[in-house]
């Protein structure tokens, strides 16, 4: 699978504990290309990564999600993991027991498929380079995962394991929250070092600030779970300075939802 | 439960069993005084148990030897490691392997068959012998206590800090007859052990009540560490108590493996009697098919400024149900008491069942108890973290259990027994 990949959402409706979120999302990312998903707080667009990754208390009631022409939808969560999609999550798990290092390990092998098993030796020592380029202490790879991690630590961790399973297409939901500005840049590198043909990006960001680090071709907006505006790298900018309000009244839209606050 | 046929019939077999194993008279005697009690005790109600469906009364007294073959492949895993370890193998109630015995001997240490010890030692057994497990304590003890075929007797003279673990491996290989197995594990002052007790029975073992007692008498500064792992298949109902008597400064630590398929009660811990004296327990349960566990920690708080510190991790798959109480009883006059404990159970499918209950019982006021207990099914967010890395739902979920136990596990103060409990596990987790 050295060709381009493709994630190909089509009217995507998704609903969660019987409440309709997503309500036809349509969205194509490709290798090379990067989109930013912009939008208030409770317009969907975690839910929508949730739903792309298969979380089980997402039900997706409508529409297709493709990843290189193959139904998503109709795959395990793994199974999804393992054809190349990724999910920085904006809430990462804590997981008691089980150490870092050790659940990168598998996570590694279960991608590479069996008979093409990492060797121990080799995976840390590569292991401990990566943390090194996000300048995260060794003593990492040893503690539990995310236990007791602050928040800066998990996203860290977040991009680390990225950086590891190397995917096709890579969703970020907020992995600019909890960052401080050396932080931020550390993440970004590590991110734009996965950069090329053979990677899309899909960023969920609130803030401008981690796009001028990690810059998108596309911006997109998303109210009331729909995309309801496209553009360039300068929609951020704009949406940075005037906030939603605006954007809000052009398309009619009345809703509850506080805007941002950016 | 009427356990035992005719009274008459059961003491004259009873005196025969005693007479083709050559017991002294006093031994005899507690057997038979035992017989009394049991028809005089009421039957043990157990609130979360209920034994009257189970088979308790279906076995006789037997005296023919075990099968090699029989105890030979259950007991082999243990005797292959550890090889520095004395061990004791008993195998329906015979001692039918050791090693090590007289290299401990030369130092004082006597570690033998309780069967063998009752002749040996006869002043030890009439003076500790149900000094911390009375005989007439319930039905379940009376029984033990008449029938009891044989078991561990330790021996630790003062000052003496014995290094390798001593071990005993039961075996029973043929069902009906009663696993009724005493220890009695006596550590003289400022001396330190660790005793390691292995049940295990070949999985076709029929129906087959099993009653054990381990008594543990921890003098003034000794320092005890007992392990056990209990592994005994579906048709066997067992009824097991654990206690140790810990007296000025003394430190007694108890490790529980449970990870039986059959029907448990089961209750250990120590009576801290001593000014200063101290108790942990670490215990894991596993239950998988129809595992039935009704697990008590009983830590009793007697003394000034005792100290009792309880762990708990409980594991239930398939149709497995699991109650643990954590109790801790301070009595009057125990100021500067401590007593803690922490419990959690995890359930892995929609049949099987947990409870805990953290009991407190506080007669005294200037004390410190804290509890955490907590009883959770799998996190989904856990598992769907695990999996959008690629890993698959049930290596997922192996990991998520190993997570969950694993803080209890490594921190086992007996190697033996964590690795023993470690590969059980790895063979019982679906
Ligand atoms: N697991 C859940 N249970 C109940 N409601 C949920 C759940 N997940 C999301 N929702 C609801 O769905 C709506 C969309 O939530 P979502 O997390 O997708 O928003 P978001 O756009 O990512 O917001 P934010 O910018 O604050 O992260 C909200 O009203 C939220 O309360
Ligand atoms: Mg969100």
């Amino acid at each position: 699978m050295s060709t381009s990949p493709v994630l190909q959402i089509n009217d995507l409706y998704a609903s969660v504990e019987g409440k309709q979120i997503l309500k036809g999302v349509n969205l194509t990312v490709r290798g090379g290309e990067v989109h930013a998903i912009m939008g208030p707080n409770g317009t969907g667009k975690s839910t929508l990564a949730s739903a792309l990754m298969g979380h089980p208390k997402y039900e997706v009631t409508g529409g297709t999600a493709l990843l290189d022409g193959e139904n998503l939808l109709e795959l395990a969560v793994d199974e999804r993991a393992r054809q190349g999609l990724f999910l920085a999550m904006q809430y990462p798990s804590e997981v008691s027991g089980v150490s870092n290092a050790n659940f990168m390990r598998i996570a590694l092998n279960a991608r590479l498929g069996e008979g093409h098993e990492m060797p121990v030796l080799k995976f840390h020592r590569e292991l401990q380079k990566k943390m090194k380029a996000l300048s995260m202490d060794p003593s990492f790879a040893e503690r539990y995962l995310n236990e007791g991690f602050s928040g800066g630590e998990k996203k860290r961790n977040e991009i680390l394991q990225m950086t590891v399973l190397k995917p096709r297409i890579a969703i970020l939901d907020e992995i600019d929250s909890g960052l401080d500005i050396d932080a931020l840049r550390i993440v970004a590198e590590g991110v734009n070092s996965l950069r090329g043909p053979e990677f899309g990006l899909l960023v969920i960001t609130h803030y401008q600030r981690l796009l001028q680090y990690i810059v998108p071709d596309y911006v997109h907006v998303m109210m009331q779970g729909r995309i309801v505006r496209s553009g360039g790298r300068e929609l951020a900018l704009e949406l940075e300075q005037r906030g939603y309000d605006w954007l809000k009244e052009e398309l009619g839209i009345v809703d509850e939802t506080v805007s941002a606050g950016v | 439960m009427s356990v035992l046929k005719d009274r008459s019939v059961m003491a004259k077999d009873l005196e025969m069993y005693s007479a083709t194993r050559l017991e002294p008279d006093y031994v005899v005697q507690l057997r038979q005084r035992a017989l009394e009690l049991y028809e005089a005790l009421p039957v043990p109600q157990y609130e979360k148990s209920d034994l009257t469906n189970r088979r308790v009364d279906a076995f006789t007294i037997n005296t023919t030897p075990p099968d090699e073959h029989l105890w030979r492949p259950v007991a082999e895993p243990y005797i292959a490691q550890h090889a520095e370890a004395p061990l004791l193998v008993i195998a329906d109630g015979v001692l039918v392997y050791s090693r090590g015995l007289e290299a401990a001997a030369a130092q004082g240490v006597i570690f033998k068959s309780l069967q063998e010890a009752v002749v040996s030692h006869p002043e030890l057994i009439k003076q500790y012998l149900h000094s911390v497990v009375p005989q007439d304590e319930n039905q379940f003890i009376a029984l033990n206590s008449a029938l009891w075929r044989n078991g561990a007797f330790v021996y630790i003279p003062r000052n003496m800090m014995w290094e390798a673990p001593l071990q005993m491996i039961s075996v029973t290989t043929v069902g009906g007859h009663g696993t009724f197995v005493h220890n009695l594990i006596l550590a003289e002052a400022q001396s330190q052990v660790q005793f390691v007790e292995i049940y295990a029975a070949p999985p076709t073992l029929s129906d087959e009540l099993h009653v054990g007692v381990t008594e543990v008498v921890v003098q003034d500064g000794a320092h005890v560490k007992i392990g056990t792992l209990h592994d005994f298949p579906t048709h066997s109902t067992n009824v097991i108590v654990r206690r140790a008597k810990v007296l000025r400064d003394g430190q007694m630590d108890w490790i529980a493996g449970e990870v039986s398929e059959g029907y448990t009660v089961m209750e250990f811990g120590s009576v801290l009697e001593g000014q200063g004296s101290r108790s942990t327990s670490h215990a894991i349960a596993f239950g998988s098919k129809r595992a039935h566990f009704d697990l008590t920690s009983r830590m009793v708080h007697v003394a000034k400024f005792s100290d009792s510190d309880t762990t708990a991790r409980g594991v239930m798959q398939d149709q497995a149900e699991a109650v643990y109480r954590g109790l801790t009883h301070i009595l009057k006059g125990a100021s500067g008491a401590n007593g803690q404990q922490s419990e959690k159970l995890l359930m892995l499918s929609p049949e099987s069942r947990a409870n805990a209950i953290p009991m407190l019982l506080i007669d005294e006021n200037d004390v410190k108890c804290g509890h955490a207990a907590s009883v959770g099914q799998i996190n989904e967010d856990q598992l769907f973290y695990l999996m959008s890395r690629g890993i698959s739902e049930a290596e997922a979920k192996r990991m998520v259990v190993w997570g969950f136990i694993d803080p209890v596990l490594s921190e086992l103060p007996i190697a033996a027994v964590r690795e023993a409990v470690e590969s059980v596990l790895e063979r019982k987790m679906a």
